[in-house]
């Protein structure tokens, strides 16, 4: 088939899949964790001035 | 399940469960890519790009069970009103994208060396690239609306919207037999694998690893707008106290 590739020239392609899986999760998960750890900071401040 | 929809007995059980759901899925994600790089041989037709399947598989189990969760909340949110319902669709959609997105570009990466082209408008792309605008469509439609700022509950409309996009989720599972499609045929079904136990085994830490990642992400996103909620309703609290 046309632009099939084998061999060795394969790996690039693994390579490309597995990175970008990684820095889209890790990019969410990261951002994820900080609003959440400065949303609940924010939460507790709020709440220990009250008291 | 209603006392469960109560945040502040939600967050006794969110809390300590968020690290654990972290750490064990890092873990399981890290020794599953592991054994799928190094430790399994090359698949006999397709050769090395073979082990893309351990990222893209759970990539479109998460794109398609994120929408699943995304309906179900939308409908819990119509029928009973739980406060948490509309929180948890809100928490999914970004993730659910995520995950969607790349199902998508994993499987492009994947087409190229094995089909000979980065995209074909066949059934099972299509309908996954479908599910990718409907992500999209529901985050815009749930971005400051009028129930993000009254505790995070969705407006009937975004509900129903979750709701009518699942009808995409049995297309996109059956586009492979519907239509002729590049597309390999369903290889796990509830009757089996047609896939060698050789090369399936890695695939079983990545779908659990990533599934315990997505949790966690939907979690630590639940705590948030419950965090801001609170934060909102304080500040009202306040003005109100000093009859601002």
């Amino acid at each position: 088939m046309t632009g099939v590739i084998s061999g060795g020239g394969q790996w690039g392609f693994v390579a490309a899949a597995y990175v970008l899986t990684a820095v889209l999760t890790g990019a969410v998960l990261l951002h994820s964790w900080r609003a959440m750890a400065k949303a609940e900071r924010r939460s507790d401040a709020l709440r220990k001035d009250r008291k | 399940m209603h006392a469960y929809a109560n945040p502040t007995r939600f967050l006794a059980i969110a809390r300590p469960l968020t690290p654990w759901l972290l750490g064990v899925g890092l873990l399981l994600l890290l020794i599953g890519a592991w054994a799928g790089l190094t430790q399994v041989p090359g698949d006999y037709k397709q050769g090395e790009t073979a082990r893309i399947l351990y990222v893209h598989v759970p990539s479109a189990w998460l794109g398609m069970g994120g929408w699943t969760a995304l309906a179900i909340t939308g409908l819990v949110q119509l029928v009973w009103r739980h406060p948490l319902a509309g929180i948890a669709a809100r928490a999914v959609a970004v993730p659910g994208m995520l995950f969607t997105a790349l199902c998508l570009a994993t499987g492009s990466i994947w087409g190229k060396p094995t089909w000979g082209t980065w995209w074909e408008w066949d059934g099972r792309m299509t309908s996954m690239l479908v599910l990718l605008f409907l992500y999209a469509g529901f985050i815009a439609l749930t971005s400051g609306d009028e129930g993000q700022r009254q505790g995070g509950s969705l407006s009937r409309g975004a509900a129903i919207y979750a709701l009518v996009g699942a009808i995409n989720i049995p297309i996109i599972n059956r586009s492979v037999v519907w239509w002729n499609s590049l597309h390999q045929g369903p290889s796990i079904t509830l009757g089996g694998s047609s896939i060698d136990n050789a090369l399936l085994w890695p695939l079983g830490l990545t779908l659990l690893g990533f599934s315990f990642l997505f949790g966690a992400i939907v979690l630590m996103r639940m705590r948030r707008i419950i965090a801001d909620n609170r934060v909102a309703a304080r500040l009202r609290r306040l003005a109100d106290d000093e009859g601002i």
